[in-house]
């Protein structure tokens, strides 16, 4: 399976796709969808469509998608509805923060884990140390 | 079951890179493989688990594998974490 990292900025994908490869390898698949076609700060529609379509296309398992905040989910629910309801199907979206999702899922799928069980280590970014313990 | 004592040497401790490579590692084998750190015990294929442990440097840690490949499932761990872990004095594989 592979991961869809969404953002509102394309350079922050651009280094989150580089500490997926360096914690998870590079046999993951990743596809971005960063910012906006002319260059500037947001989301569309379009580019997370297409970004999830090429993992569909390369991990028969499918797609967890990881994204930012606020815009970021609206414009993939759009990109979800053109999809038909077999790519649908293969597709998760993950709660999690985009950094810690990204790592934990990066880290699963790198061990051949199904789309489930990338959905479920994505989730335990709640119990991922951050700052030392007191 | 096979079964091995380490000390954590790393000065960063079990940090994001290891655990991950620990994770990677451990998937490969059926084993079930146990990390020990005090009166906490992790199974090393869960990342989250095992970062949750927080494991600083010069912590014992005992790694025990239960299942088919056992054996090569700790000798695998070893040899990925490298020298950040170092072998406590009884810190061969026991075979009960």
């Amino acid at each position: 399976m592979g991961l869809v990292l969404v953002s509102h900025s394309e350079q922050l994908v651009e280094g989150l796709r580089a500490i997926v490869a360096q914690f998870g390898g590079s046999d993951v698949p990743v596809a971005l969808a960063g910012g906006t076609p002319d260059g500037r700060i947001g989301t569309t529609a379009p580019r997370i469509e297409t970004a999830i379509r090429s993992v569909l296309e390369t991990s028969a398992e499918g797609a967890l998608v990881l994204l930012d905040f606020g815009s970021a989910m609206l414009s993939l629910e759009i990109a979800l509805e053109e999809l038909d309801p077999a790519e649908r199907a293969r597709v998760r979206v993950s709660d999690a923060p985009l950094v810690e999702g990204a790592f934990l899922a990066g880290v699963q799928a790198s061990t051949g884990a199904t789309l489930d069980e990338v959905a479920e280590a994505a989730r335990g970014w709640q119990s991922l140390p951050k700052l030392p313990e007191a | 079951m096979a079964e091995l004592h380490l000390t954590v040497i790393d000065p960063a401790g079990l940090h994001a890179r290891p655990a991950a490579k620990v994770v990677q590692v451990a998937s490969r084998f059926q084993s079930r493989i146990v990390l020990r750190s005090g009166e906490r015990l992790v199974d090393v294929k869960s990342l989250i688990a095992l970062l949750g442990l927080t494991i600083r440097p010069l912590t014992e840690i005992t790694l025990t594998a239960e299942g088919p490949d056992a054996d090569d499932a700790l000798a695998a761990l070893v040899e990925e974490l490298g020298p950040a872990v170092a072998p406590l004095p009884d810190g061969t594989a026991v075979h009960p």
